[in-house]
């Protein structure tokens, strides 16, 4: 299943790209997250949580962020593994400057998708990618503004 | 003799009381005492190495019984495959294991890793989901032409190519090349016959229990034929005596063929109960029935008809690579072979045809038969490429047809008609059939009026199929002879009761089709009784002698044949016992409406009292036996050869590609006909999955295996509304070689549908100047608009 989208961000992409650096603020931004630990640089162990619709239920696997070009790309890896099916990801995240104090964060990438989840096709798998990059996109946005506050 | 007219009425469906009012009794319907569930681990992925499976966290789980992994099962036999196809240098036909567990590693998604068993279904459930497994992923196939490249994924470490065989059938290749040359105009289609899911509304369902005092095992399953998976699973899987196992197919929510086959769910839940001494019951989820049930079809096909000046086929050649999934189910060998292969002769006179098949392995669901299996797939093929030739050569496509028609034959004055491709057909009125289809259109006003839509910028078209079918399936020794590991006879009972109240036992099945009503029609009917002191049991093997089951249209032409012949003994019987009443001789008796006559006189018995004298039998013939109840089998034969023309009238919007299906012009030719009205329904079920083909449904897999539809969110099924009323017509011309004269109705719509709808969407195409070939089934409006803009460009 393909990804793709953007969004802009009210922050300059270096605060951006610190934020999702970090350890305790990616573990707030990426939805459904119960548990992350790190085990080595930038990778990291994780538990989601996931309840939408048709797709429900606990995803455990690893996530690595890869290809770093600080601030403006970096590759997100992750093999996650569920009772209904697993994912496995390589998405490409960039983050481009905009005006001066704005960011816009774009990605595209590739899920291969196995058992239920495959099943479900695009028509279910697509709203649920949208809905949860939307929360993405929403809880970044509020970490970004904390920390500013 | 017809005696009460019974035979040839609509009589109103005695099974539809329970089914309409809540009372039917399906598998899942039963809990037997001590009852466990079970629900199975399975692949997330169509190919996968089997790294490590622990059930240690899982086995501690409240209510959890047993789990069994494929290690645990390494010393029993997988499921067998019923029919041996050579390939064509003799080497016996490639037949890797079908495991009940994989142990080494998963071929197909769903394929089965581990069954977790427990004292309710949702402990079931939550174990399973807590058994770990960890899988390596390998490359995998999924296309049936690609699987056979140089370099592909293997599905079987040993089967070289991934090819289970591959098959060759007719004229020799240089006599059709030969031929095909001297042609003036071929016509040549390249095309996909798409794969379905079976989609019976009854999911399948099996619950097993053994009973350690009398070593006995009873299996209750959703299958069309009980006695059929007790001998495969006793003989060939488990190994377990065939007198200590009852097979019990209650009442059965829909087959399609999807329920004839030996399911490894079916032995392992058997295995199951009696380690466990307790009964096992599993119902497929829905979402697993996509996954599971024997898919149909699949083909990738290259085909070539010619033509001489007059527009007579001299030649047909056929390449087919079948898709037969990741293991052999059942009955898929002869499905692309000896049920398509042996059907390409169609309606026409060609002399010279040659059709070449591989059967491929791939990592997807196993290809087994659906509905007209086979002759759907010979039907679309032969009924495309001369509708399509019609267009290229600028005739009429009815009149191309009429040009090739093999003549009219009874087969009793005319002889049968030998094929080039093994069969020879009983008897048949082929151009009967689509003059009757062309009244009925009203052939001219249609074109006319497609003339008319043409200028108005309007795409309408006209699409026909004639069609014949191999039923009645099948003379014993013909398919023994072509590979078929079984007999193909059927077993009929008719028990007359003391009291002249008669129980019927056959061992066709009946899940859907009506055999409570139909086959007691006949006995009520020959026997001049009334309806209602005739009963029809099936699908227990403790009460019905033996059986192949129901599947290939045979249930009247074979199951029907066998009741008929012990009709005829009881009538036989019958005389001798009213002959010794009436101080007559037998000979001199005769049967009719009820009653033993002495011929010329008005001396009489009725049927109730010779039944009563069998089993009362004071005033007796000295060497007769007493009672009155007789089994026989019955081996056709040979095939019965059903046919018939469809007709299709769309209309196709040039703006979006949406293919509206206008009209639908049916007439069938299934023989004799002993209840019209379950004819009609069978025709009109049959037609709507022939449409559902051809327009709405299709299997998608992606290249990683992964079945990308497996809901009825995106598998998208037929529905009342996207359907005209049909139109519907029976032309019989008797089959010649059974008692009944039946040839069999369950497939034909099937089998003649799908190609009329696709010509008519070809043919209103054409009508606006769009030459397209084909459209990949099904023909959903972007194909559509796709190939209409793709030529514009």
């Amino acid at each position: 299943m393909q990804l793709a989208g953007k969004h802009v961000l009210h922050a300059a992409p270096p605060k951006v790209w610190a934020t999702l650096m970090n350890k305790d603020t990616l573990a707030r931004v990426v939805p459904g997250i119960s548990h992350l630990e790190e085990t080595g640089d930038h990778t990291y162990k994780s538990t989601l949580d996931i309840k939408l619709g048709p797709v429900n239920g606990s995803f455990t696997g690893n996530l690595q962020l890869d290809d770093l070009q600080e601030p403006s790309s970096f590759t997100l890896k992750g093999q996650q593994n569920s009772k209904i099916g697993n994912a496995n990801a390589a998405i490409k995240i960039n983050l481009l400057p905009v005006g001066t104090n704005d960011t816009e964060i774009a990605f595209e990438g590739d899920v291969k998708l196995s058992g239920m989840l495959a099943s479900l096709g695009q028509r279910v798998m697509g709203g649920v990618s949208n809905t949860l990059s939307k929360q993405f996109f929403a809880n970044l946005e509020k970490e970004l503004n904390n920390t500013t506050a | 003799m017809s005696t009460n007219g019974l035979i040839g009425r609509s009589v109103k469906r005695v099974e539809d009381k329970r089914f309409t009012t809540g009372h039917g009794n399906y598998t899942d319907d039963i809990i037997l005492p001590q009852q466990t569930y079970a629900v199975f681990v399975r692949s997330q992925y169509a190919h996968a190495r089997i790294v490590r499976v622990d059930t240690s966290v899982a086995r501690a789980m409240p209510g959890v019984i047993a789990i069994f992994t494929g290690a645990d099962l390494a010393n029993v036999n997988g499921v067998p495959c019923g029919w041996q196809v050579n390939f064509k240098n003799g080497d016996t036909m490639k037949e890797p294991k079908h495991p009940l567990l994989v142990a080494d590693k998963a071929r197909h998604v769903g394929d089965a890793i581990a069954i977790v068993i427990a004292e309710s279904k949702d402990q079931a459930t939550d174990a399973a989901e807590a058994v770990e497994v960890e899988l390596e992923e390998l490359p995998c196939v999924v296309d049936a032409y690609k699987a056979v490249q140089p370099g592909a994924a293997l599905v079987h470490d040993d089967v070289p190519n991934n090819k289970s065989f591959d098959w060759a059938l007719g004229n020799p290749l240089e006599e059709v090349k030969e031929a095909m040359d001297k042609a003036t105009h071929v016509t040549t289609l390249e095309f996909v016959n798409q794969r379905l899911v079976p989609n019976a509304i009854e999911p399948r369902s099996y619950n097993s229990s053994y009973d350690p005092v009398s070593e006995k095992y009873t299996l209750y399953t959703s299958s069309q034929n009980p006695h059929l998976i007790r001998l495969l699973m006793c003989a060939f899987v488990l190994g377990i005596p065939e007198h200590k196992v009852r097979v019990v197919s209650p009442d059965v929510g829909g087959g399609f063929g999807s329920k004839i086959f030996h399911y490894t769910e079916e032995a392992l839940l058997t295995w199951c109960s009696k380690q466990l001494n307790r009964p096992v019951k599993w119902t497929s989820e829905r979402s697993e029935s996509f996954l599971l049930d024997a898919h149909g079809r699949d083909h990738v096909t290259k085909a070539e008809m010619g033509f001489d000046e007059e527009g007579k086929i001299v030649a047909l050649r056929v390449k087919t690579y079948a898709n037969l999934g990741a293991y052999l189910s059942t009955f898929s060998s002869c499905i692309p072979t000896y049920l398509h292969g042996t059907l390409l002769q169609g309606l026409y006179t060609t002399p010279k045809i040659n059709v070449d098949v591989t059967a491929v392995f791939t990592n997807t669901t196993p290809v087994d038969a659906y509905r007209g299996a086979g002759r759907p797939e010979a039907t679309y093929l032969l009924e495309r490429l001369i509708d399509l030739a019609a267009l290229e050569m600028d005739v009429d496509p009815a009149d191309l047809r009429f040009r090739n028609f093999i003549p009219p034959f009874d087969g009793v004055q005319q002889p049968g008609y030998q094929t080039q491709v093994a069969l020879q057909y009983d008897s048949g009125n082929y151009e009967g059939v689509l003059k009757k289809g062309l009244e009925m259109v009203n052939y001219p006003e249609v074109r006319r009026a497609q003339q008319e839509a043409a200028h108005n910028g309007k795409l309408v078209g006209i699409g026909f199929s004639t069609y014949i079918e191999a039923c009645g399936i099948a003379p014993s020794a013909v398919v023994g002879s072509l590979g078929c590991r079984a007999g193909l006879f059927e077993v009929g009972q008719v028990r007359v009761q003391p009291t002249g109240k008669v129980s019927v036992y056959t061992g066709s099945h009946s899940h859907g089709q009506g055999h409570e009503t139909t086959f007691a029609q006949i006995v009520a009917d020959k026997l001049g009784i009334n309806l209602t002191d005739v009963e029809v049991v099936h699908g227990d093997s403790d009460s019905v002698a033996f059986g192949m089951g129901t599947y290939g249209s045979r249930s009247l032409a074979v199951g029907g044949s066998a009741i008929m012949k012990s009709i005829e003994k009881i009538i036989e019987k019958g005389k001798k016992i009213a002959a010794h009443k009436l101080e007559a001789s037998a000979d001199d008796i005769e049967f009719a409406s009820g009653k033993f006559t002495v011929k010329g006189t008005d001396r009489s018995i009725g049927f109730g009292e010779i039944a009563l004298t069998a089993y009362v039998p004071h005033v007796y013939p000295k060497d007769l036996e007493p009672g009155l109840d007789f089994s026989s089998f019955y081996d056709p034969a040979n095939f019965t050869y059903p046919f018939g023309c469809h007709i299709a009238v769309v209309e196709v919007d040039k703006e979006t590609g949406k293919v509206s299906l206008k009209r639908f012009v049916a007439v069938d030719d299934v023989g004799n006909v002993i209840n019209p009205m379950i004819v009609e329904g069978q025709i009109h079920g049959g037609v709507v999955q022939g449409i559902g083909q051809a327009l709405f449904e299709g299997a998608e897999y992606d290249e990683n295996g992964q079945l990308t539809n497996g809901s009825y969110m995106d598998y998208c099924m037929p529905r009342a509304d996207d359907l005209p009323m049909f139109e519907t017509a029976s032309q019989v011309t008797p089959c010649p070689h059974n008692p009944l004269g039946v040839k069999g109705a369950g497939e034909a719509g099937t089998i003649g549908s799908a190609p009329a709808i696709v010509n008519a969407v070809i043919d209103a195409l054409w009508s606006g100047g769009h030459k397209v070939k084909d459209i990949r089934m099904p023909l959903t409006s972007e194909r559509v608009w796709r190939a209409m803009n793709e030529l514009i460009s």
